[in-house]
């Protein structure tokens, strides 16, 4: 494996990422499974960096999912972004952050159609204008926030205080990078360092002292496939991708894997649990499943914040292998307990505990 | 600024630039050949052996290593040609060191280059160790032996036709048209030198419109076993034995596949030289969506553009086999020298 | 008698179906990396080669299929293509088209569009999410694993002390979408075409659920078809 042949193929895929005056649109899943994850993010912007974020209560689910699914009409759906960048445009902003990849892979399709049909921009600005009274202009930069982390690695990695390295062994932790599809697959451009070899979970990670591993199945999708999670009947498609990908991560020994996609994030940790129970396969070393992060909640661990106000513990797949390698000390007994310190239950069966 | 008895200067020294110039020389004009690398023969140079029938391209080097040696050819080597300017019914050729050189008439013979094949991300050039291009696989030939990076002897090796042509994602919508046959050759090559080698061929055609280039395809599968799977790969990954990993459709099947290989040879397309880039914008001389020259006329002005005076020969104008670079390079001399006899020019 | 239908002219009223598909040369990059490909009985490329061909019974045939619903939407397809294709698009445009003309209740797995558009649908107007916590039930989703129920039982105090506020005003993870903001949401639908399409989905399985004598409300997640059309699979999409 050569590291500059990749180098090269990041330089080629610079992405302009703006570094100030975000308006900030959530991701439905995340909100609802990783929640610490987009907590961290507003207040790493806004307390450590000192940035301007802002959140329109008015913003509502940008429909993706729908119209993924096939039941959201195209015209619907670019009404329905434009009436988030009427909002933007309103509040006085231009930047755009991202949460959720699907709605990062939406918006650009979007941008991408206005820009090759302009009359389906014509068509939009009427129509938005007949259901709202809004008007609305195209942003002038585009990130996901997983650009912005990564943007923002290296001070990060200034204020680290857990790196990501193996504290029995010294050496760097194995790392698997999961991209979400809609991230770089549709315009390679839009993505650090494009689609066969993008970089923005990989700069972050190698930022933070670890190490990025390759394995065959590394750009396969997880499998979310939208209407084949969605309904029940379907759901052995999703399960299948994902079984597909670990068995091939298997032999290199993974310690944790990140990704910056919500739907990602949560079928990489649900379906280790559901294969387990299904057919006692694991996928990590000595009976462990493998944790499963998002990029705030590593960045969180790096710099030293609490685990368990992180929302690590609220996965499937529990993170204390992966904690004890990084040698961060946890308080098992502050893990369920609410915001005042009262104690909450604690849950069974999960795994790696 | 001097001015030599020769008036026609050819730009590329392989094999359009040589038998262009020892033919007009022949013919009694003086001619400037300036080649920018230290030596003549260009890509031939790099061959081992050549379809069809598989001779040694020395042979070839020789005879046109011969054919340049006479009087009339002023041969200038290391030297790089910038841009020519054009006044009046003359040329100034402007080269790297500030040389320039008057002429009456300009032959661009400045031919290809391989395509890059790390811009095929997806193939990993450069990045994983045991993909090499058809370039490197020839430099093996001539050693005589074929070893992974590691030094191991492969086992089973693919071959990808349409490296860099045919391809929307890279730019090249054109075939480059002898990538097919030189994959034939040398999966036939590896063979011999691995008789127990499994070889794969992964194609979206097989074009073989050349002479005798068919029967290549016959002799290849009847003869050498070479296994020909209808399907483009879509992507090259490392597995944790440190071999390749391919995906295709076996079309034929339609079904998808995967498949493990010691080694992958990319068949790396065609493209306009990059150095031409500057003589072109320099002159005005217009070039396809291809990049390549484009002809004054596709079936009767192929050696002509849209300059007078500057004329073209060889694969700068189109992907073309040594023969029939010969063959154009022998037609650009037609044309010139009807040019230089023209009264009114 | 009935106007007969050009689907492939009807196909090229989708921009998505003139962005997704040029001209196919057969090279089989897309269903070499296809998720779906690799699990189901499906082969992206046969799908545009078959309607770059303009053969109508076949496009009929296919609109009407259980082949155009395997698809995952990961866009792996457009990443390769040395002809700048997209087959997902072209499946996307499928897939309206057939619900469109009603086609969809032919295939087991078209009929799912309805369950899809009752619980994500219904979620888009109720809560102004497509997926919002509190409709992710653990007795249909239990390969979410024991922590989604405990979430759930215990749903203000984790959301607390992770910052978010559950179904508050204001902003916030999971906060309560603001009135004015889904009345918007179902104008937008209601102007461009989402508010028909939607009621298309409903009218074209409610005609089925009568056909295939199973229990219809005209609401909610309870009926006897949304239970077959959520759960129902023949085990014949494989290979």
């Amino acid at each position: 494996m050569k590291k500059e042949g990749k180098k090269k193929i990041w330089s080629e895929y610079q992405k302009e990422i703006a570094d100030d005056h975000f308006f900030y649109v959530r991701s439905c899943i995340r909100q609802s499974f990783f929640p610490g994850s987009e907590q961290f993010f507003l207040n790493f912007m806004r307390n450590v960096l000192g940035k301007d974020v802002y959140e329109n209560p008015s913003h509502t689910t940008c429909t993706g999912i729908g119209y993924h699914s096939d039941i959201v009409p195209f015209a619907t759906l670019m009404t329905v972004v434009a009436r988030h960048f009427a909002l933007m445009k309103e509040s006085g902003y231009k930047n755009i952050a991202i949460s959720c990849v699907t709605s990062f892979g939406i918006y650009t399709e979007i941008i991408e159609t206005w820009k090759h049909f302009p009359e389906e921009l014509e068509k939009t600005r009427e129509y938005l204008y007949k259901a709202t009274g809004r008007e609305f202009d195209i942003p002038e930069n585009m990130a996901h926030t997983s650009d912005i982390i990564y943007k923002f690695r290296n001070e990060i990695a200034a204020l680290a205080k857990n790196l990501l390295i193996n504290k029995k062994t010294g050496e760097p932790l194995n790392i698997v990078e999961h991209i979400g599809c809609h991230y770089s697959k549709m315009f390679p451009k839009h993505g650090v360092g494009g689609a066969e070899f993008p970089n923005v979970l990989g700069g972050m990670i190698e930022a933070w002292g670890g190490k990025v591993v390759d394995y065959p199945e590394r750009r396969h999708c997880c499998g979310f496939g939208f209407r084949q999670y969605l309904v029940q009947a379907n759901r052995g498609y999703s399960l299948s991708n994902t079984a597909k990908k670990f068995s091939s991560m298997k032999p290199f020994k993974a310690d944790l894997v990140l990704t910056n996609c919500p739907g990602c994030t949560m079928f990489m940790d649900k379906w280790q649990y559901t294969i387990k129970e299904m057919e006692g396969i694991v996928y990590g070393e000595e009976g462990e499943s493998i944790p499963v992060l998002t990029y705030e909640e590593l960045a969180g661990l790096v710099m030293g914040y609490n685990p368990w106000d992180l929302g690590v513990q609220y996965h499937m797949v529990q993170s204390e292998p992966l904690l004890r390698k990084l040698g961060i000390a946890y308080d098992p007994d502050n893990k369920f307990k609410t915001k005042d310190g009262r104690q909450m239950p604690v849950p069974e069966n999960l795994i790696n505990v | 600024m001097f001015s030599m008895d020769g008036q026609i200067v050819i730009v590329g020294g392989g094999a359009a630039g040589m038998e262009s110039a020892g033919q007009l020389a022949r013919s009694g004009y003086h001619v400037t050949l300036i080649e920018k690398e230290t030596i003549t023969g260009g890509h031939v140079r790099n061959w081992y052996h050549l379809f069809p029938d598989r001779r040694d391209s020395r042979e070839v080097i020789k005879y046109f290593d011969d054919l340049i040696n006479h009087k009339n050819i002023t041969l200038l080597t290391g030297l790089k040609v910038e841009g020519i300017d054009k006044h009046g019914m003359s040329f100034i050729v402007n080269t790297n060191s500030g040389t320039e050189i008057k002429a009456d008439a300009v032959i661009l013979s400045t031919g290809f280059d391989l395509f890059k094949s790390e811009r095929k991300e997806e193939y990993g050039y450069g990045i994983y160790d045991n993909v090499i291009t058809s370039a490197d696989l020839e430099v093996m030939f001539r050693k005589g032996e074929i070893k992974l990076h590691n030094g191991v002897i492969p086992g089973k090796i693919g071959i990808i036709h349409c490296v860099g042509s045919r391809d929307e994602k890279v730019g090249n919508l054109y075939c480059s048209k002898l990538c097919c046959v030189t994959a034939v050759k040398q999966a036939m090559e590896i063979k011999e030198i691995l008789e127990n080698a499994r070889v794969f061929c992964f194609y979206m055609d097989i074009r073989m419109g050349g002479a005798l280039y068919e029967e290549l395809y016959r002799e290849s599968q009847e003869k050498y076993g070479i296994n020909y799977i209808r399907g483009k790969v879509s992507e090259v990954s490392v597995n944790i034995d440190n071999k390749l990993v391919i995906k295709a459709e076996d079309t034929l099947v339609g079904r998808p596949l995967k498949m493990e290989l010691d080694m992958l040879v990319l068949m790396a397309g065609m493209e306009m030289s990059e150095s031409s880039k500057s003589i072109s914008e320099s002159a005005g001389l217009a070039t396809g969506e291809n990049r390549f020259f484009s002809p004054a006329d596709h079936h009767f002005g192929s050696n002509k553009g849209n300059v007078e005076g500057v004329f073209y020969a060889g694969t700068c104008t189109a992907p073309m086999n040594i023969t029939e670079t010969i063959s154009h390079a022998r037609a650009v001399v037609s044309d010139v020298i009807g040019y230089m006899n023209n009264g009114d020019r | 008698m009935r106007k007969m239908q050009i689907y492939h002219e009807l196909l090229m009223q989708d921009i998505r179906f003139i962005e997704g598909l040029k001209a196919c040369m057969n090279c089989g990059v897309c269903t070499a990396i296809c998720p779906a490909a690799e699990f189901y009985d499906y082969d992206p490329r046969k799908i545009v080669d078959l309607v770059q061909s303009e053969d109508n019974d076949e496009i009929e045939k296919l609109l009407k299929s259980e082949t155009i619903w395997y698809c995952g939407e990961c866009m792996s397809c457009k990443t390769r293509c040395p002809r700048g294709n997209t087959p997902a698009f072209v499946v996307m445009a499928l897939r309206t088209l057939s619900q469109k003309l009603g086609f969809f209740t032919e295939s087991e797995k078209g009929r799912q569009q309805f369950a899809i558009k009752r619980s994500v649908g219904e979620n888009i107007f109720k809560y102004g999410y497509c997926v919002a916590s509190y409709a992710v039930s653990p007795e249909n989703h239990p390969e979410q694993g024991p922590i989604w129920e405990y979430i759930l039982e215990n749903s203000h105090d984790v959301y607390e002390r992770l910052g978010g506020q559950i179904n508050e005003l204001g902003a916030g993870p999971l906060r309560k979408i603001p009135e004015d903001a889904k009345e918007e949401l179902k104008k937008i639908f209601d102007v461009t075409g989402g508010t028909d399409f939607f009621k298309n989905i409903e009218d074209h399985s409610k005609r089925k659920a009568e056909e295939m004598g199973l229990q219809f409300d005209d609401e909610g997640i309870d009926n006897e078809y949304f239970i077959e059309v959520f759960t129902a699979n023949n085990k014949k999409h494989t290979h």
